[in-house]
């Protein structure tokens, strides 16, 4: 008897444990394949969504469901990072941004896509129709090696954002000329020509208190000429940072060149200093909040479309937002390129932090629901999808859709976006990438409130990334 | 019948009665420890699940058996705080003694040395303790403005006047409301060119006012929207210990012709005494736990990083899971001590007044 009644609770125990672990597994048949994906919240995934639901019919004849998670930006790093590692396992594709590849190929999480690329010779052609420069930044691992992860799934740049009511008002351009003995920038490409010069001269002409005459009017409140990120949290300085470094001469750890590559002497080099005090220099000309260290791409995008700055500098991926219905300036748009800085032989120099994101294929993926991501990536990057994902304010990195010369009438920002992938760079792709990121964002953020001056900056980020990477192996 | 189920024998070790749950608890450890070397992770998982349930079981039936049906009862309870809370904080406990990073899937016993790196390492170490320090600076002020606003909002409260209800029930809401809400609120109400705040202080001094661009005014901020929030919950543990003083010692007091502040101490003060320290208790317990507001309003800017705010980047954002772990184990171990020594001091005011 009481053998048994132990018996019997053995039993339940034992098929509670085993209903527990089957209740996990997903019942997919092979008709019937389910892709669940993790994305940011945001009109690019958004519209592919919609694309999906709409459009795709999968070759292979089954059906496919797409169910996407959409997180919203703040948190979604955290939410991605704690769901791959606590193990649930349950994303077979996440939009990465491309530094996080380092980190969770090395962790085991990210599924190498060479096989499928050469198993596949028309995905590869596809694939290799990508702009060499984003197809790096969002796919290689180790950093430019042959080694593939990811698919551009939003490609994106940092251009211009002007005001055309403002910067083209005939008194503005009248005064202008009058003060700097130059034109005002008017149009497209009269913004693509501006150096940080211009721009610097922008945000001081620019710089009105309540009540003072701006644009042929009394302004109703304060005005600014500029903005750009230059916010503590996440990247929210330091993409805008290496831009300045780059064009200048100045460099950031290369993580091509480990392990011999150095940070010390590198990163903290005359001309990144140089470059950092001309990026500190402009904060005194942009709205008040940047004093603060929260003037992030959300709050320089938002003081833009509130109508408070005349040119703000930001990813294109908000350009959507700027011409929504409860932007003030939607009607009064022009954009041109990210100002550039003037080489010793009179060619600008244009290098920036590329944006964007690929999305990457998990390792516990089956083999049918990888067979299905596949075809869908080839149908994504097909030259119809990018140009309609482009109309409906995406971009294409894929050559043959932003060559064509409908492209850029598409969005007002895009005749600004083919020029440009020209000078993208990216940095560290390392699993150390969010380590040497908080710190820097850290070092800026004292820069940018005034606490500290811009060599002792770059000293004390090239002192840490010398330290962390020696200790990692990364730097001999 | 009682007396025999009360004194049911304990079972030899290897008797296999359905309550013999030290044999339960041997068997489990040795089929948990046998599938874990055998079998792949995920099946010795759901083998060491079930054997955890076999010992519960076990106990179950033993406590049945002897009618200890008190302990049958808050089973459950202990059940659920067992899985969510005391498995966890003995995971993580044993995690500070290995090299982990959860992105990671190595591991390795160090013993101390997260610890030593915590405390002493040329990088982490000055982080750790700048952040503690800030911990226990916006610990003393968020608590000590509480106390002192919650305290007065309650004797205004005590009294009656009209509207009471309506202005208690508003001056409740900012308890209730989500840290997040009322964090995103603040940081437009600070803003420089959106807020208020600048917009009023700029009409006055003529000047630009921007609060958050030093350490000052950054905490400043912080703390103000923290005692915004919380202010109120201190009020109502206050309230409760106002309105339980009975009418008659005051009626007594004033045929004595008793001051009203001699009044207040010996009629009121000790009816509340005990409230404001639990009121102290939680409040502190809380504000060593500040990240919400330091995270929404300055991103932790401004030399404003608490040690909830370093715990988040070093576990959750750079992975180091069991440095992290170390980290919280120091924390949790001051704020133990002093809590103890709160109500060390609090007994011993009572035995002596």
């Amino acid at each position: 008897m009481t053998i048994m009644t132990k018996m019997k609770g053995a039993a339940t125990a034992f098929s509670f444990a085993a209903l527990m672990s089957v209740g996990g597994a997903s019942l997919a048949s092979a008709e019937d394949v389910t892709l669940t994906m993790a994305v940011p919240d945001w009109p690019p995934t958004r519209i592919m969504k919609k694309f999906f639901d709409e459009q795709y019919k999968p070759k292979s004849g089954n059906t496919v469901k797409l169910e996407v998670d959409f997180i919203p930006w703040p948190d979604f790093y955290t939410r991605v990072n704690a769901s791959l590692t606590s193990g649930e396992q349950k994303y077979n594709f996440i939009v990465s941004d491309s530094q996080w590849l380092g980190a969770f190929v090395e962790g085991g999480y990210f599924r190498k896509i060479n096989d499928l690329l050469d198993a596949d010779p028309d995905f590869m052609a596809t694939f290799k129709t990508i702009h060499p420069n984003p197809l790096n930044a969002y796919s290689t691992y180790p950093h430019k090696t042959e080694n593939y992860y990811g698919f551009p799934q939003f490609p994106d740049v940092l251009v211009n954002f002007a005001r055309a009511d403002i910067i083209c008002h005939d008194e503005e351009q009248k005064n202008f000329q009058a003060k700097y003995g130059k034109k005002l920038p008017c149009t497209g490409e009269e913004l693509d020509a501006m150096t940080w010069d211009d721009f610097k001269n922008v945000g001081e002409f620019f710089q009105r208190k309540k009540g003072d005459m701006l644009a042929g009017k009394p302004a109703e409140d304060d005005f600014y000429g500029i903005a750009f990120q230059a916010g503590k949290g996440y990247d929210f300085s330091s993409m805008q940072i290496n831009g300045f470094i780059w064009q200048m001469g100045g460099d950031t750890w290369d993580e091509t060149k480990a392990p011999q590559g150095q940070a010390e002497g590198v990163v903290n080099s005359p001309a990144a200093v140089e470059a950092l005090t001309k990026y500190l220099d402009l904060i005194q000309y942009m709205p008040p909040v940047a004093k603060t260290g929260t003037m992030d791409i959300f709050v320089s995008d938002q003081l833009f479309r509130e109508g408070k700055v005349a040119m703000n500098i930001d990813w294109i991926g908000l350009g959507e937002a700027s011409l929504a219905a409860d932007s003030k300036v939607k009607d009064k748009l022009v954009f041109g390129q990210m100002p550039g800085t003037m080489g010793a032989d009179g060619k600008m120099i244009r290098w920036s932090n590329i944006g964007g994101q690929p999305f990457v294929l998990t390792t516990w993926t089956t083999e049918s629901q990888t067979k299905e991501a596949v075809d869908f990536v080839k149908w994504w990057l097909s030259n119809d999808i990018q140009h309609q994902f482009a109309a409906g304010g995406g971009q294409s990195a894929v050559k043959a859709v932003y060559e064509d010369p409908k492209y850029v009438t598409y969005r007002p920002w895009n005749r600004a976006w083919a020029p440009q992938l020209e000078w993208q760079k990216d940095v560290w792709h390392v699993p150390q990438f969010f380590e040497l990121l908080t710190q820097q964002q850290d070092q800026f953020d004292l820069a940018i409130t005034g606490k500290q001056d811009a060599k002792t900056t770059l000293d004390n980020i090239a002192k840490f990334q010398q330290d962390k990477l020696k200790e990692v192996g990364l730097i001999e | 019948m009682t007396t025999t189920a009360q004194f049911l024998p304990a079972p030899p070790l290897f008797s296999p009665v359905a309550h013999n749950w030290k044999l339960a608890i041997l068997a489990g450890l040795v089929v948990s420890a046998v599938a874990i070397v055998l079998f792949p992770a995920k099946l010795s998982l759901g083998v060491a699940g079930a054997m955890a349930a076999l010992i519960a079981a076990a106990f179950t039936v033993n406590a049945y058996r002897r009618r200890y049906y008190g302990g049958l009862l808050v089973a459950p309870a202990i059940a659920v705080l067992f899985v969510m809370n005391i498995f966890p904080l003995l995971w993580s406990l044993g995690l500070s003694f290995f090299a982990y990073q959860s992105n990671n899937q190595s591991i390795r016993f160090v013993g101390l040395n997260n610890y030593i790196k915590v405390l002493t390492n040329d990088i982490a170490a000055p982080a750790n303790w700048d952040a503690l320090i800030n911990t226990g600076m916006f610990v003393v002020f968020t608590v000590a403005l509480q106390m002192i606003t919650g305290f007065l909002l309650a004797m205004l409260f005590a009294k009656q006047f009209p509207l009471r209800k309506y202005l208690l029930i508003l001056v409740l809401t900012p308890m209730m409301l989500s840290v997040v809400a009322s964090g995103v609120f603040f940081s437009y109400y600070y803003d420089p060119t959106f807020g208020i705040l600048s917009y009023v202080m700029g009409e006055i001094t003529g000047n630009q006012f921007i609060l958050m661009d030093n350490k000052l005014g950054a905490v400043a901020g912080i703390v103000f929207t923290d005692a915004w929030m919380w202010a109120p919950f201190v009020m109502l543990l206050v309230l409760a210990g106002l309105v339980s003083v009975p009418k008659y010692l005051y009626e007594a007091a004033a045929i004595d012709r008793v001051s009203k502040p001699r009044q207040f101490w010996t009629i009121t003060f000790p009816y509340i005494r005990g409230l404001l320290m639990l009121a102290l208790l939680f409040r502190t317990i809380e504000a060593f736990k500040l990240y919400d507001l330091v995270y929404i309003l300055i991103r932790g800017g401004q030399d404003t990083k608490t040690i909830a705010y370093l715990i988040t980047e070093i576990a959750n954002e750079q992975n180091k899971t069991s440095e992290g772990a170390a980290l919280s184990y120091v924390i949790l171990f001051m704020v133990i001590v002093l809590t103890n020594l709160y109500l060390y001091l609090a007994n011993r005011r009572n035995k002596g007044a």
